[in-house]
């Protein structure tokens, strides 16, 4: 029950991470039309990753063989522009925040971007929910089913969802400013990690050539230890790293970190200037 | 957006890809039974790409988990999947069943 709980809890945090920080930031911004767009992007997400589930075993041939793997290549890379995206977007709103009333935000010009927030949703659910839900089916069809298991499982689910409402809850809390900064970073350390899994992906599946790994700190945390496991979701974690993963990561952190953070110091004196906004 | 491109570019390379898989590289087989992997010692040639050849005679889906090369493949119950495997220098590289970890444990031995 206990080794279940973990892996659906390791499955699902990540998404309800991110959306518990999407809603807090709608909430803060008082875009409160943006909450319905999450919602039904991830419930969205949600039956798709139960009728990819489904399907997966539908499937055979070379439909079976690179299917899936494609479709959460896509899901992954599509995740990365979205949450860039995002980001920029939490920056900019961050910059228009800065010495004016919360309330004055610009609805209108949020709410025509609202649908991109609920793709974000939709990406964050369905990357691990195909997957959650396959195990979750997994050891439902198990010969003497271990309904502990089951229950463990849906734990998992339950408590990611906990955490999301927490870090909703203490987002909330937080200074206005705090809060983009720490979302802004966090988001941007995820999509970068999110980025290196798709290139590893990628030489995995031959699209790219494989190479050995430049270290190995499986010794000192390894992936399939539970920390390693949450650090992977979290930030993208890695012990057995290859070149093009660190490259694709650091490469995102500087490059991404430059465009959100470097036009920071300038936008303090641009909020005079209206073409700026 | 950079994530469009990035598909584009995906889709193309599958379609060659996929066409690819079909050419004739060694065929190894690999079967999951009892949430065990049978054989738990897969001997492969070094330097030479090859195809697992995966069945899943289980009740309940599996997914393959290597760390390096990084695979994570999906295998229905009851299904057989083809995973086209990269050349791999001499050396072991183990991985095991997620949904099983416990048990379902082997290693490719590339020589």
């Amino acid at each position: 029950m206990g080794a279940t709980f973990i892996v659906t809890l390791r499955e699902a945090f990540e998404a309800a991470l991110v959306l518990g920080i999407i809603y807090s930031y709608l909430e803060k911004v008082g875009a409160r039309d943006g909450v319905r767009y999450l919602t039904r992007g991830g419930l969205l997400g949600l039956l798709a990753s139960v009728a990819m589930g489904i399907g997966v075993s539908y499937l055979s041939g070379p439909l079976l063989d690179i299917g899936p793997d494609l479709i959460t290549l896509v899901v992954i890379f599509a995740a990365v522009g979205l949450l860039t995206w995002h980001a920029w977007w939490m920056q900019q709103h961050a910059r228009l925040i800065k010495g004016q009333v919360q309330h004055r935000i610009d609805e209108a010009r949020a709410s025509n971007r609202l649908w991109v927030v609920g793709l974000i949703a939709f990406t964050s659910v369905f990357r691990e929910g195909a997957e959650t839900v396959l195990f979750l089916w997994g050891i439902v069809s198990e010969e003497g089913a271990g309904w502990g298991s089951l229950v463990g499982g849906i734990a998992g689910i339950v408590g990611a969802a906990a955490l999301g409402w927490a870090v909703f809850r203490g987002g909330q809390r937080l200074s206005l400013q705090r809060f983009f900064s720490v979302t802004t970073v966090f988001i941007m350390l995820l999509a970068a990690g999110l980025l290196s899994r798709g290139i590893g992906r990628l030489q995995g599946m031959g699209f790219l050539p494989f190479s050995e790994p430049v270290w190995n700190t499986s010794w000192l945390l390894s992936d399939g230890s539970v920390a390693g496991g949450f650090l992977s979701g979290l930030v993208g974690y890695r012990a057995q790293p290859t070149l093009p993963e660190v490259f694709a990561y650091v490469a995102y952190v500087v490059v991404v970190g430059l465009i959100l953070f470097a036009r920071r110091a300038p936008a303090a004196v641009g909020l005079a200037s209206p073409s700026r906004s | 957006m950079k994530g469009y491109v990035a598909v584009m570019a995906l889709l193309a390379m599958a379609v060659g890809f996929v066409g690819a898989a079909a050419a004739a590289d060694v065929e190894v087989p690999l079967v999951l039974e009892k949430n065990r992997w049978q054989p738990d010692v897969i001997k492969v040639k070094a330097g030479a790409p090859f195809v697992l050849v995966i069945t899943n005679k289980d009740k309940g889906p599996e997914e393959l988990d290597m760390l390096s090369p990084r695979i994570e493949k999906v295998i229905p119950a009851g299904k057989t999947v083809r995973l086209k495997m990269p050349a791999l220098k001499p050396g072991k590289y183990p991985f095991v069943g997620e949904y099983h970890s416990e048990t379902a444990k082997a290693t490719i031995v590339a020589e």
